[in-house]
């Protein structure tokens, strides 16, 4: 029962950070469609950034933070100026800009691979402690990164709902076509969408950094955990959905850690593939 | 109508999408070597019937019969297995496919060239047949360009082309006067009279067109709130008060 | 010398698998993007036959190649009822799935991650011979692809490529066709997959994964899809690139991410500029 209950919290406490991830993500492809395989490129460029400033140049803990989630958001607007706009421009549909986002991914993790080589990169100064709850040990820094995700979708929720920007967001989650002949400002919005999608990836690059640290294959493992949650979730709601797809997929993985250590990968994606087959829309969708 | 064992017979067929009713009880025969029209005004349910016949969708109530079978388990991919074809409103050719490979792969015996040493004959044959049903809407000289390259209205014709060269009993056409330069109506004229009727086809169509329809259609019913409201001899239907007053006063000068 | 066959002989494994990846991406339009797995599967079955079993190379190659055919199935028939992107990512999932199938499942050498010692027949066993005959087989491979594409079963699968619906309204069902392709691509992919662990003598999991299969849409991306000439001088053209680094000088450590920022590069700048690649014949749309 114990075991079931330290599963349980591992599995909520990894399900904060695919969160994080995924929600930017669900924002993107639910409204713009575009598969932004490089989002995860973006999460790694803000852990690396917090990383160099911190740990290599002794930069404030703070100040590092800023900077890498700074980074996440130019990396991630540069992105669609540079490889998705000509892209869509000279009539490519999801899928060319899917290949193109793969490529951009690319690239930026070679860049990464030929800096550290495969050399896991770790920022921790602490916060390591955990303390036992009934048997349970429940790390202190799940619980700042619970409160991190809570004011991220907090903040979601009121920018979602409450500003003009927002609406029209969720105007495009509905209806992109109608959308931009309403006269949503869709250049505007879109700029919107991928700076804080992207701030947000950034945000946990930074957290995941400082918790478990970074290699250069960690960017594609993280956008392809949050496109599960996101297909788990779907993108009808994309707060919510996203919630439950990534606590679903928390516990998921936690167990299947637990039960079969050596096929993460194999349950991830076969869960996704069935997915896939079987409800594409998401629990919620 | 009397029941009769040829060609296709729709049976008191009602269709409602959810709360809306397109149809009520309505019941069209088209028999073999003739061609049955059924017009009426927009979203009266003339697609419908077709989509129904075609198993996209089944009908509230109704059947519908095949040469004195009743069809079950008709859905759109095997259609033809039941001496079924439809055209499409909107032209679905395949575009990187020139024409003339459009109409052999619509073949029945498409295949057969494969490989095996009788093949080449069948595919010999195929593509005299393929060039003979270009020749009837005058394609021919088309027939090596990419259809996705033809302007629509050769693409509708070939798309008409293709239905018949599936070898199927009954064919269904949706629309095939639609979007033609009137140039090009006399091809589905010429094609309709001396493929279609010539080879014993049974043809069911739905149109807009009241000048196409009175050339090749021989019997006709009109379709219109759900209902039919006049049905017979394509003649003495368009000449009626009623249906003048009701539908084809207000579309056309008759 | 040594080198250059060697290089050789890759090219001609490669080819194999982009004209097979070609068949099924270019001709039918199933984006596959799990070809890896397939290559895999041939390489394994047929390294563990010939090297546990002992079974002759020639009867392994070819089990391999029918094994892998199979898995191509069964891979593909609940994937059948999803369309488009959906489908691809989905086949983004297969490598994944089968890396971790080969890391634990797959035999390997006491001590090492993966295997070796294959015991190889006489046009094989040195670096000449395996040149010439893995060319062979890919000249043989790329006529009979060439053989294919031009017949009436080629234009059946141009016509699946090109609207699905519409062959299925005219009496023939596209996912036959589909299925037929994809069997056969996937056994000629692991007929690739023997000849590359016959070429490497050393086989493991990290062979075959994601990296691989966007390694194989490049090859055909550059070449050009819908075109057999495109599969060859994709391989061709950027093996010998991929070699030519060598020469710039670079640190080794640098070499390999350098060649991953290239097809990087290259992805978008085709993308972008010309998805119809070099020499292709079909533009993708979607």
């Amino acid at each position: 029962m114990t075991i079931l209950l330290q599963v349980l919290s591992t599995g909520v406490g990894l399900a904060g950070y695919y969160a994080l991830i995924a929600v930017g993500f669900a924002l993107i492809f639910g409204t713009l469609r575009i598969f932004h395989v490089a989002h995860g490129t973006v999460f790694m460029i803000a852990g690396y950034a917090f990383f160099s400033l911190h740990r290599l140049l002794g930069v404030n803990v703070f100040a590092s933070a800023v900077v890498g989630v700074f980074c996440a958001v130019v990396a991630g607007l540069a992105i669609d100026k540079i490889v998705y706009g000509p892209v869509l421009r000279r009539g490519g549909g999801m899928f060319a800009v899917f290949i193109a986002s793969l490529g951009a991914a690319l690239i930026v993790e070679a860049g990464f691979l030929a800096w550290s080589k495969g050399v896991v990169s770790v920022a921790r100064t602490g916060m390591l402690d955990t303390f036992i709850v009934g048997g349970v040990a429940f790390r202190a820094f799940d619980f700042v990164i619970f409160a991190f995700v809570a004011a991220a979708f907090g903040a979601l929720y009121l920018w979602l709902h409450r500003t003009s920007t927002g609406l029209e967001v969720r105007g495009l989650t509905d209806n992109a076509y109608l959308a931009a002949v309403v006269g949503v400002n869709v250049r505007r919005t879109r700029y919107a969408i991928f700076l804080i999608a992207s701030a947000l990836a950034g945000l946990a690059g930074v957290l995941v950094a400082y918790d478990t640290g970074l290699e250069p294959s960690i960017g594609f493992k993280m956008l392809f955990i949050g496109v599960v949650a996101v297909i788990l979730g779907g993108v009808r709601n994309i707060l919510l959905g996203t919630v439950v797809g990534a606590t679903c997929l928390g516990v998921l993985t936690a167990f299947a850690g637990f039960l079969f250590p050596e096929w993460n990968s194999f349950t991830i994606f076969l869960i996704m593939i069935v997915l896939i087959i079987i409800r594409p829309q998401g629990i919620l969708g | 109508m009397t029941l009769r064992n040829n060609g296709l017979y729709i049976d008191r067929l009602s269709m409602n999408f959810g709360g809306v009713v397109v149809f009520e009880d309505i019941s069209i025969e088209a028999p073999p070597s003739k061609v049955t029209a059924c017009i009426g005004p927009n979203g009266a349910g003339k697609t419908t019937i077709i989509n129904i016949v075609c198993g996209v969708f089944p009908p509230r109530a109704g059947k519908v019969y095949i040469d004195g079978v009743q069809l079950s388990g008709v859905r759109p991919f095997n259609t033809v297995r039941y001496g079924l074809c439809r055209s499409f409103q909107d032209v679905r050719i395949f575009p990187s496919l020139t024409a003339i490979e459009n109409v052999l792969v619509a073949m029945p015996n498409h295949l057969s060239g494969l490989f095996l040493p009788g093949g080449w004959r069948q595919e010999r044959a195929n593509r005299e047949r393929a060039r003979h049903l270009l020749q009837a809407v005058a394609l021919e000289s088309a027939a090596e360009r990419a259809a996705g390259e033809l302007p629509f209205g050769q693409q509708k014709l070939l798309s008409l082309v293709r239905a018949i060269a599936t070898g199927a009993r009954v064919l269904l056409l949706d629309e095939p006067a639609a979007g033609l330069e009137s140039d090009l109506i006399p091809h589905v004229v010429d094609l309709i009279r001396s493929l279609v009727k010539a080879e014993g086809r049974a043809t069911f169509l739905v149109e807009h067109n009241i000048e196409l329809v009175r050339q090749v259609a021989d019997q006709i019913c009109v379709l219109q709130a759900g209902r039919i409201i006049a049905s017979g001899d394509v003649r003495r239907v368009l000449d009626d008060q009623t249906v003048i007053r009701e539908y084809l006063g207000q579309v056309y000068n008759v | 010398m040594e080198h250059l066959l060697y290089i050789g002989t890759l090219i001609a494994v490669w080819t194999i698998v982009a004209l097979a990846a070609n068949l099924v991406i270019g001709y039918t339009g199933m984006m596959s993007m799990g070809q890896a797995a397939y290559l895999g599967v041939g390489a394994y079955v047929t390294a563990t036959l010939n090297i546990l079993l002992g079974v002759n190379f020639y009867l392994a190659l070819l089990i391999g190649s029918i094994i892998a055919a199979v898995v191509g199935a069964i891979t593909l028939l609940p994937l059948l009822r999803i369309g488009g992107f959906y489908f691809a990512l989905a086949t983004l999932g297969i490598n994944f799935v089968f890396f971790d199938i080969f890391h634990n499942l797959a035999p390997r050498v006491e001590g090492s991650e993966g295997l070796y010692g294959l015991q190889l027949p006489d046009l094989l066993a040195s670096s000449a011979p395996r040149f010439a005959t893995t060319v062979a087989v890919a000249i043989a491979c790329a006529l009979l692809c060439q053989a294919i594409v031009t017949s009436s079963l080629g234009r059946a699968l141009r016509a699946t490529r090109d609207r699905p619906d519409a062959l299925a309204a005219l009496g023939k069902d596209p996912r036959r066709y589909q299925v037929l392709i994809w069997t056969f691509a996937a056994g000629l992919t692991g007929l690739a997959g023997g000849l590359y662990a016959a070429t490497l003598f050393y086989i493991d999991p990290t062979l075959f994964t994601l990296d691989a299969s966007i390694l194989v849409l490049v090859y055909i991306g550059v070449g050009g899809l819908a075109s057999t000439t495109g599969s060859v001088l994709g391989v061709i053209l950027l093996i010998a690139f991929n070699e030519s680094l060598r020469f710039l000088g670079l640190p080794s450590q640098f070499v390999g991410p350098f060649q991953q920022a290239i097809y990087g590069l290259l992805l978008i700048l085709l993308m972008i500029f010309r998805r119809r690649g070099l020499v292709g014949k079909y533009d993708f749309t979607e």
